[in-house]
């Protein structure tokens, strides 16, 4: 026998032995072995939503029900249990957790940039938010409340919603997701694209403020430029602060005039932000409140000073 | 630190593993009571705050419905969960109703009230108050949602609605600022088609959105005559005696959005392009009739134009993970905004005739940006991220008027490029601790504002301990910038310092605690007239010192009657001063009694629930506001919040 065909029949058989073995460590069992053991999960799990491809019966059995997630149960029905024996996540370094979970959750647009995420990048794994058996929302599974969960690692945060002026997050009426997406997003259409992150674009392609601030959106004739070239967080503290309409300052006039004084190469045409004219006496208290004149600071269709 | 409503609360009436009703699975509570409250002090500081009144509500509701073979006949899940409904100031109702494989339907619906009386806290004298309320509607229904073919419908709706308190200046530069009253009518609507499918592997995303928006609030007159001394110092001989103003404004912002994206074992990529193109028509019409300079002054000014601002924008994510330990990514983005509009006023008056401008406004940002980083865990006890981030903007600007024949036009264009580089270490040297420290730098060749990130650097540094019944975490933060020119210069330095923990060692007891501290100083140049002398080179200081702490403790006895109690508390310790005067450096008065900002903002709280049988539950709670401005006590309030309420199960 030729020597060619000898080592391929060689190859052959090892590669089918190998096969075979591997088939036979990694069987998979049955769902009613895992409920034997696992009763309270399995009775409640028609509760989870990752029952739906059980109910469908018709998925095959690496895509479904409990060997869907934790692999092949042969081996750990014949071990008589123990997590070395069967994917258990708690082990799982953060990475695989990922990639077992995204074999199913990546057909979304939504969690197409989980892989460059900052959470993913900072070796946070599905099962850092997520619980699949003892979630405490049904929705999202989430391992906590919302708003609870994201407060955990994002104390200062947590700070800033205990403001006096402040979104109601805490309240309830807001989400953290309303406004950001933790799996991922692209890049910003404000700013200079790099920051902020994980910061969710809405209305296609705009800064999520403006979803329910929608008079401040435009778009305008005269557009405050600020507003469209650094985005709302030039002048406030999004999600909150000591002062009044969560801006930066506690008065007005002190965060005009950090930008309007006429200095550097600033501003629309790069020769300075313009600095206020000489009627404005800023010892008169009618000149202390920029915005009780110029009332639409944010964009004006009639006046390019913000007055109407 | 922040801590949620004393109602409603979170204890629920019923088995938890609810009850079955033929084939269907069901879990319900609902909890409805009465709200009440006393407030000290300024009124409308709390409403603008906090907000919560008297009177019956349904605090909370929950209603989650499973088929329990996965084969209902309508559906098969339905999630009901509301809150506050009734008239508390923030209400929501949120629902799921699925069918798997056939369709699932989302909607969200809330309604916020919102009040703010003052435009500036410091001085609280400010016209702009808003009692007004935001409803926002989302409903989105997904077709097939199991499948490789999805189909996505939906529709979302704010509307803003209420009074508002706004002014209007006249008649020239030196004349008065007068209130106005207004009723707001603000509607924004958003239709929204969609279809997801799977083609040779990769996945096809598109969505084609349809938006309106109109503005149809008007203004008129608050008080004829003179303005009140409550609002600004008058100028002598202006006054105004009617005034009428309406300013419609419509628009429509039609989008498309499309996505493709796969997920591979080694190689992934997915893309993306949105276009909008938002367009908008107005018009202006004012009158005005009063007297200045001891004349009959008559002002009408029309307006009408449009505004457009097409925005475009397109990603290319490509991620490799050559083996399960290396993930690189690179993110190339662009976008490209150009807003632009025509304004044609005109303006007719009785002492300078008339006057009729063409205003042509142009602003364009071009931004290209490129990020690559790299994640790689070198070992389970410890692995480390790098990245290096590009933007390069080009900002053009073209602002054009034409009056009496001649056309003046002041073109701009800059560029600017930001560059960037940040590391980070993750540290586990133990299942339960990990460490997480990164850094950040970046500078900007040209930043747009003196606020602006220009030569930054940040610093952050986390460890956590993580065990079955407890917790503990540290984090300390620190964000320094300088954006410096030839005139004038702007820096921040803020740090933060944090510390929490909890602690649950049974099922009837839990500890929440934590400490956080933020300081903020920031220093920028401001130039401003006093008496028509223009002051140059002057500092604008602000110092912010914010410690805050909370601690709730929770406490079940014989799992009938459950006990909470909690305590949250922010004080801005500003820099140490008691009055507003005797500030830092020789600016004048007025700046130096806004370069800090003391305040203390505390809410204790107390909650009692008792179970009286399975199926219902009696709850009672109370919880203090406690707000204090050291610099302008008027603007202080003390409120006393409460509520009684039974939760039960059907």
């Amino acid at each position: 026998m030729p020597f060619m065909v000898r080592s391929g029949l060689l190859l052959t058989i090892l590669c089918g032995s190998a096969f075979l073995a591997r088939g036979e460590a990694d069987r998979f069992v049955s769902n009613d072995a895992c409920k034997t053991c696992h009763p309270v999960i399995w009775n409640s799990f028609y509760k989870n939503p990752h029952f739906k491809s059980v109910a469908f019966g018709k998925e095959p059995p690496e895509s479904t029900g409990c060997q869907g997630c934790h692999g092949p149960g042969g081996n750990h029905l014949d071990n008589h249990g123990g997590k070395s024996t069967i994917v258990a996540f708690s082990t799982l370094p953060a990475e695989r957790v990922l990639d077992a979970c995204l074999r199913c959750h990546s057909q979304t647009l939504s969690r197409a940039n989980i892989r460059s995420s900052q959470h993913t990048l900072n070796g946070m794994a599905c099962t850092s938010c997520h619980s699949i058996h003892r979630a405490r929302s049904v929705r999202a599974l989430l391992q906590k409340p919302q708003t609870a969960l994201c407060e955990e690692c994002h104390t200062d945060v947590r700070v800033q919603f205990a403001m006096p002026f402040k979104h109601r997050v805490e309240e309830g009426v807001m989400s953290c997701t309303d406004c950001h997406n933790p799996h991922g997003t692209f890049a910003p259409t404000w700013r200079m694209a790099s920051r902020p992150r994980l910061v969710e674009e809405v209305m296609a392609n705009e800064e999520p403020c403006l979803k329910c601030h929608t008079d401040k959106r435009g778009p305008f004739v005269f557009e405050h430029a600020a507003v469209r070239v650094d985005g709302c967080e030039a002048c406030h503290a999004p999600h909150g602060s000591p002062n009044s309409r969560l801006l930066l300052r506690p008065v007005v006039f002190t965060v005009c005039l950090e930008c309007h004084n006429g200095a550097g190469n600033f501003g629309r045409r790069g020769t300075g932000i313009p600095i206020q004219t000489s009627t404005h006496n800023m010892a008169d208290p009618r000149y202390q409140n920029c915005t009780a004149c110029h009332v639409r600071i944010h964009g004006s269709n009639t006046d390019s000073n913000f007055l109407r | 630190m922040a801590q949620v409503p004393v109602a409603p609360s979170p204890d629920q009436a019923g088995d938890r593993n609810g009850e079955n009703v033929q084939n269907y699975n069901i879990v319900n509570n609902i909890e409805t009571g009465y709200r009440y409250r006393t407030v000290g002090g300024s009124i409308e500081e709390y409403r603008s705050t906090v907000n919560f009144a008297d009177g019956i509500r349904l605090l909370g509701s929950s209603l989650i419905v499973n088929s329990k073979n996965g084969h209902g006949l309508l559906f098969d899940h339905i999630t009901l969960s509301t809150q506050g409904l009734g008239n508390d100031p923030y209400e929501s109702a949120v629902l799921r109703v699925e069918k798997t494989r056939i369709y699932r339907y989302d909607m969200t619906w809330r309604l916020n009230d919102y009040v703010n009386p003052g435009l500036v806290t410091g001085g609280g004298n400010g016209q702009h108050l808003l009692d007004t309320q935001y409803r926002m509607q989302d409903h989105d229904l997904t077709l097939f949602p199991q499948s490789n073919l999805k189909f996505f419908i939906g529709f979302s709706t704010t509307s803003q609605t209420g009074l508002a308190y706004s002014s209007i200046q006249l008649f020239n530069d030196a004349g008065n600022s007068f209130p106005l009253i207004s009723d707001v009518r603000r509607v924004w609507r958003e239709y929204r088609l969609g279809n997801e499918f799977r083609v040779f592997g990769i996945r096809v995303h598109w969505m084609h959105g349809w938006e309106d928006f109109k503005d149809d609030t008007g203004a008129t007159l608050a008080t004829s005559g003179v303005p009140g001394a409550v609002l600004l110092p008058s100028v002598p001989g202006v006054s105004l005696n009617s005034f009428q103003a309406s300013n419609p404004n419509h628009g429509t912002d039609p989008y498309w959005r499309g996505g493709i994206f796969t997920d591979r074992k080694v190689f992934h990529m997915n893309g993306r392009f949105t276009y909008s193109g938002g367009r908008s028509a107005f018009v202006t019409d004012e009158s005005a009739q009063g007297i200045a300079s001891s004349l009959t002054r008559v002002q009408n000014v029309v307006a009408v134009g449009d505004a457009d601002r097409p925005v475009a924008t397109g990603n290319v994510n490509l991620i490799f993970t050559p083996g399960s330990k290396l993930t690189v990514t690179n993110s190339t983005s662009l976008y490209n905004v150009r807003a632009l509009g025509n304004s044609y006023f005109t303006q007719f008056d009785s002492a300078t005739q008339t006057t009729s401008v063409l205003f042509y406004n142009y602003l364009g940002v071009r931004t290209i940006a490129n990020d690559t980083n790299l994640n790689y865990q070198v070992s389970p006890l410890w692995g480390f991220m790098a990245g290096v981030h590009y933007s390069g903007r080009l900002i053009s600007s073209q602002e054009q008027f034409t009056f009496a024949g001649s056309t003046s036009a002041t073109p701009a264009q800059q560029s600017n490029q930001l560059r960037s580089g940040d590391v980070g270490v993750r540290i586990k040297p133990w299942k339960p601790l990990s460490v997480l420290l990164s850094a950040e730098i970046g500078t900007n060749s040209h930043p747009f504002a003196p606020i602006s990130d220009g030569d930054y650097h940040a610093l952050s540094a986390r460890i956590q301990y993580r065990a079955k019944t407890f917790r503990f975490a540290a984090a300390a933060n620190s964000i320094y910038n300088a954006t410096s020119v030839s005139l004038s210069s702007y820096g921040s330095q803020a740090r933060t310092y944090s510390v929490t923990g909890n602690w649950s060692p049974r099922d009837w007891f839990t500890v929440d605690a934590g400490f956080n501290r933020a300081h903020t100083y920031t220093i920028g140049g401001i130039a401003y007239f006093l008496n028509q002398e223009l002051v140059p080179d002057q500092s604008s200081l602000y110092l912010s010192n914010i410690n805050s702490i909370y601690l709730g403790i929770r406490y079940e006895i014989r799992r009938r009657v459950d006990l909470y109690a909690g305590y949250s508390r922010v004080q801005d310790l500003g820099d140490g001063r008691t009055t507003a005067a005797a500030g830092i450096g020789s600016a004048p008065a007025l700046f130096q009694a806004v370069q800090t900002f003391p305040m203390v903002f505390q809410s204790p709280m107390a909650r009692l629930s008792v179970k009286i049988n399975s199926k219902l539950r009696w709850n009672l709670g109370y919880q203090y506001y406690g707000y204090r401005q050291d610099f302008n006590t008027l603007l202080g309030y003390r409120a006393n919040t409460g509520y009684t309420s039974f939760s039960f199960s059907f």
